[in-house]
């Protein structure tokens, strides 16, 4: 017999199967064994999967466009004209890092919404699961997601990047007492300046990515504590048990493949938008933020609330209150829904309807904020896709 | 010995905790304290905009103080053009004020409101707040003549009533 290796990627056996899984450091992750429903393409669209992969790219295209990238006021927005045409490339590393970021709020957000619908966050009181914390863990990672898009879209200092730094921070500053310091600690002075681009630029490549590994490594090893999926407890015996090497590895492999692909065809119908160079003395109009945050922005111009001769600006209600509200019932969901243990892992159990219908509505309600977002034009009017926007003057 | 007496060794636990905790605490406060700037880089907040004369009567935007200086004969004021809500830069936008008993809009003024790109609020040309979520009027700033050579200057960190006039002679 020839010599073979001592771990094999094709398994013979089960002890062939155990011995990859011990010997190989990429595998280690894995347990010998899977139920062939956790390999499912559904109910899980292997989301976590894909965001993973979307932050493997983001890092990969990162790496290049940091060797690029100029962190100074004076020279970050011609170093991003540069990059979008002169190095070689450079559109096509900056396209797939910026719609890897897009994609990867998009996956996480769904992630979350398939592990609501299906329950996947309660125990089914079999051994010693703690499926609640890695739905905290998971919607820790979401605030992170975004915040790490959020800084990034800081960084080319057009004009899009600047008023968005802008309102952003006038809604820290929106907070009574507060504000105004954690304001200045936030942008490093009292005009969004050098200090504002360092700040978020340390916080975009170091401080963000690795919280967001630290926590993708938590999650993955309480999967692995918990059991696997949830639709897979209280599966008992052989059946329905397949090596998970090579079968998780092709899976993910596939995954992988497809999520590339998807980045890749959009990466060259997509060009990335590049504004005009920061103009700190005229927003453009119409001013909007990213995507993710247009529900927000309606909500904050509609909260500007009075309370007798005290006016509540809607940055405070709206921009701070309201999200961080929702965050916080969104985490400690695990601790409110009080469903039988049946409904764990299963998609729309009976027995959750009512909170699967308030958590939907939750969902459509800041879809269509978005997209009434999306269709707002100049001065805040609310134009229909075949209406055409009036001109405005772009320069005083 | 009396078991509710902590023993020593458990005693000496507790105070490095303690003051490994107090330590680590410190150090992240540190940490904080200095990113609170203690120079200000910032622009400098009295700036000169310019003789009087230069001002048409109404409304004129100053590009580098973000003011709409606005005349009526000898008296000025300069009103801020950052929205209360946000901080986004307001612009002035014509509209017609129709006569009630005038349908046919001959009699129509047009007149001056300033509009926030950001949220879409609006504000009367003297700087009170209309429509949208802006939660106070725009802030006017102190207007004084430079004596060296005759300027307007305009202090941002001078924050005034709205009823405040500088009249120049």
């Amino acid at each position: 017999m020839a010599r073979r290796r001592f771990w094999s990627l094709r398994p013979a056996s089960l002890q062939d199967a155990v011995q990859a899984v011990w010997a190989n450091l990429l595998l280690h992750g894995f347990p010998a064994r899977m139920l062939t429903t956790s390999l499912a393409w559904l109910p899980t669209f292997w989301l976590g999967t894909v965001s993973w992969v979307l932050f493997v790219v983001l890092l990969l295209s990162g790496l290049p466009l940091m060797v690029f990238y100029i962190p100074s006021v004076g020279d970050a927005y011609h170093s991003v004209e540069d990059i979008e045409y002169v190095v070689s490339f450079g559109w096509w590393l900056r396209a797939m890092h910026r719609l890897a970021a897009h994609l990867m709020v998009t996956s996480t957000t769904l992630h979350l919404v398939r592990v609501f619908v299906t329950g996947s966050y309660k125990n089914s009181g079999a051994g010693d699961q703690h499926r609640e914390w890695n739905w905290v863990i998971g919607v820790a990672m979401i605030a992170a997601t975004v915040l790490l898009s959020f800084t990034g879209y800081l960084l080319p200092w057009d004009q899009r990047a600047y008023w968005a730094v802008t309102v952003a921070t006038g809604i820290v500053s929106s907070t009574p007492i507060a504000g105004a310091i954690v304001r200045e600690v936030l942008i490093g002075g009292r005009a969004i300046g050098q200090a504002t681009l360092m700040r978020f630029y340390v916080l975009h490549i170091v401080v963000l990515p690795i919280a967001v590994a630290t926590l993708f490594g938590y999650h993955m090893w309480r999967v692995r504590k918990d059991g696997g999926l949830a639709s897979g407890d209280g599966a008992e015996g052989e059946a329905g048990l397949v090596h998970a090497i090579p079968r998780v590895v092709g899976r993910i492999a596939v995954v992988t493949l497809a999520t590339l692909l998807v980045v890749t065809v959009l990466a060259v119908l997509i060009p990335s938008p590049l504004e005009g160079p920061a103009n700190t003395l005229v927003t453009p109009n119409p001013a909007k933020g990213p995507w993710y945050f247009l529900w927000l922005q309606e909500i904050v111009a509609d909260t500007t609330l009075g309370l007798g001769p005290l006016r509540i600006n809607g940055g405070l209600i709206g921009g701070l209150i309201l999200p961080l509200a929702l965050g916080v019932v969104l985490a400690g969901w695990p601790w409110i829904d009080r469903s039988p243990l049946t409904s764990a892992g299963v998609a729309f159990a009976r027995e959750r309807r009512v909170q699967i219908a308030v958590f939907m509505f939750v969902v459509v309600a800041v879809a269509a904020l978005t997209v009434v977002g999306l269709l707002r034009g100049p001065s805040w009017a609310f134009f229909w896709p075949w209406q055409a926007w009036p001109l405005v003057p772009t320069r005083f | 010995m009396d078991s509710a007496q902590p023993d020593r060794r458990s005693v000496i636990v507790k105070l490095g905790v303690a003051a490994g905790g107090a330590a680590l605490a410190a150090q992240a406060g540190i940490v904080l304290r200095s990113f609170v700037p203690n120079v200000s880089y910032d622009a400098p907040t009295r700036l000169k905009i310019g003789l009087p004369e230069r001002y048409a009567d109404g409304l004129t935007f100053q590009p580098d103080a973000r003011v709409f200086v606005a005349r009526a004969g000898k008296r000025f004021r300069a009103l801020s053009a950052v929205c209360t809500h946000l901080g986004c830069t307001v612009h002035a936008e014509a509209v017609l004020r129709p006569d009630a008993n005038d349908p046919d809009l001959r009699l129509a003024t047009q007149i001056f409101e300033l509009s926030c790109p950001c949220h879409g609020s609006r504000y009367h040309a003297d700087g009170t707040n209309i429509s949208g979520p802006a939660p106070r009027p725009l802030a006017a700033y102190r207007l004084t003549l430079a004596p060296d050579d005759g300027q307007m200057v305009v202090d941002l960190g001078d924050e005034v009533e709205a009823s405040f006039r500088l009249e120049v002679p």
